[in-house]
């Protein structure tokens, strides 16, 4: 179950997105995030799911694949959804029964709301996908370089981002294994009353702390002998390039940006 | 030429010593194995000799000049050390960015770190793998893969720190080849760190320590001589050397008394 969530995974690929520059992926990705609240009525949010479609196969990624590394998240939109159904008022009642009151405008709220989500979820995931983690932690602390001049130490919580996507399919796996180690000798993790459902989680999470602080001491060890001493005199492998494919990608979600604008009412 | 006189460290004040007035020598170029059961201290020697362990008691000279905690950063940059686990190690999210790791560090101009990387993954045979995520290797390539890391560094010493102990016959077999070349070909000072006698054949110099004391050294033909040091020191003997001493005491005439006693 836990080897397919795709938070922090990184699939390599020859994808128009996958070659933009992360940096230009970085500001799509924000400009989309303001984008989105654009949309106020159904002709926007059908744009924007026809958008996201055009994204998610130039991108050369599977549909159902994302949907289903998605689905862990799915409890977020429900609740989201439900919440909008029953508190949100006006239009016309549809439902009424006793405190319980469920309107039309509740309804549309919450299905408008929830598309924004999905959208948001599913542009940060391509986002991580299609762009590794040494890819995004360079871009962060590039993009993040001004913010050096007022003390904001970029390279290093780019390097702490890097490291904590670089672990997490590590400790995924190891969840698992603990997991079965635990299953093996009779606990239960998913019957039961959510008291001991919840208890029952304790002896995975302290295995998993343990081991977890025992790889980050090693892992500082190691990059301790291996001469790191934060950003100073650091030079970088890796080359960031802009071309006009990144110009171009950040010009038609400006001009996307527009368009919904103009379409709202 | 690494010296080390006297010494002596204990991680808790009351607890055991765990290196107990230890004195070495090292010879440059040298393929030097140091090998103990768990808790002999033969990590936490390397250990201090990296830098990692401070507050400790006696002195380690390299080249003649003393390491202090003012200098011990100039000397990492001749040292380099491969752990156990190489999973906790990586830091680069393919096999080529991790082993640029410590050439970053170091400040090398891009040009020179690129050549400087396939040169390593090149001496590892690792270099179709450069664009892999290192977590997507097997076991014993992604030990080579850190053994690229060290060796990009072009460290004059470079330390195994039982490298090799995850790793199947097959994998241990493969990294010992690959040691065996880096130091024919580059002369760089080893110092293998393991438990298995049987790994130690290739090397020029051994140190057999228990219980944070060196109880022999010597050539390797010295240290499988002294038959009675290495039983003492609770090593597991190599197959062959158990097969000649019990023919040696002769007390057994038939293959099915030897093979039973075996």
């Amino acid at each position: 179950m836990l080897s397919n969530m795709l938070l922090g995974r990184y699939i390599p690929g020859n994808s128009f997105i996958h070659q933009m520059d992360p940096r230009a992926k970085i500001i799509s990705v924000l400009f989309f995030m303001v984008i989105v609240f654009f949309a106020n009525h159904w002709l926007g949010y059908l744009l924007l799911i026809l958008f996201m479609l055009s994204v998610i196969k130039i991108a050369q990624i599977n549909i159902f694949f994302l949907f289903n590394g998605l689905k862990l998240l799915f409890f977020i939109l429900i609740f989201t959804f439900l919440l909008h159904i029953f508190f949100t008022r006006g239009g016309t009642t549809l439902f009424e029964w006793g405190f319980i009151q469920i309107d039309s405008e509740g309804v549309i709220t919450g299905i408008y709301i929830t598309i924004r989500l999905v959208m948001l979820l599913i542009i940060t995931t391509i986002l991580t996908l299609t762009t590794s983690p040494i890819e995004l932690t360079d871009a962060i602390e590039n993009l993040g370089a001004p913010l050096k001049k007022i003390k904001v130490p970029m390279h290093e919580l780019a390097m702490m981002i890097s490291i904590s996507l670089r672990f997490i399919p590590t400790l995924m796996d190891e969840t698992e294994k603990i997991i079965k180690a635990q299953s093996a000798r009779g606990s239960t993790f998913m019957t039961g009353k959510l008291k001991s459902r919840v208890n029952a989680l304790i002896p995975i999470f302290i295995p998993l702390f343990i081991s977890a602080f025992k790889r980050a001491e090693e892992m500082a060890v190691a990059m301790e002998v291996r001469g790191y001493k934060g950003e100073e005199g650091r030079t970088s492998y890796r080359e960031l390039k802009w071309g006009l494919k990144d110009t171009s990608a950040i010009v038609i979600i400006i001009l996307f940006g527009v368009m919904l604008f103009l379409v709202r009412m | 030429m690494i010296e080390i006189n006297n010494l002596t460290y204990q991680y808790q004040v009351d607890a055991a010593k765990v290196l107990d007035n230890v004195s070495l020598s090292f010879k440059s170029g040298d393929w030097v194995s140091i090998i103990g059961h768990n808790g002999s201290g033969k990590s936490t020697l390397v250990k201090i000799m990296m830098g990692i362990l401070e507050d400790y008691e006696g002195e380690i000279l390299i080249n003649g000049n003393k390491l202090t905690k003012e200098n011990i950063a100039n000397y990492r940059e001749k040292f380099a050390i491969v752990f156990q686990n190489p999973d906790n190690q990586f830091v680069g999210a393919t096999v080529e960015d991790d082993v640029a790791f410590g050439l970053e560090n170091q400040g090398v101009a891009r040009e020179e770190m690129v050549e400087k990387t396939e040169a390593a993954l090149t001496a590892v045979n690792m270099l179709s793998y450069r664009r892999h995520a290192p977590a997507r290797l097997s076991g014993g390539q992604k030990q080579r893969v850190a053994i690229a890391g060290a060796l990009a560094m072009a460290p004059d010493v470079l330390i195994l720190d039982e490298a090799t102990s995850m790793l199947d016959p097959e994998g241990r077999k493969d990294i010992l080849n690959i040691l065996e070349d880096i130091h024919r070909e580059r002369q760089t000072t080893l110092i293998y760190i393991t438990h298995d006698l049987s790994e130690i054949e290739k090397s020029d110099y051994a140190v057999i320590m228990k219980d944070g004391e060196v109880l022999n050294r010597g050539s390797i033909e010295h240290i499988f001589s002294d038959t009675d040091t290495l039983i003492k020191s609770r090593l597991v003997l190599p197959y062959q050397m158990q097969i000649s001493r019990a023919l040696l005491k002769g007390e057994y005439v038939t293959h099915g008394e030897l093979v039973e006693k075996l």
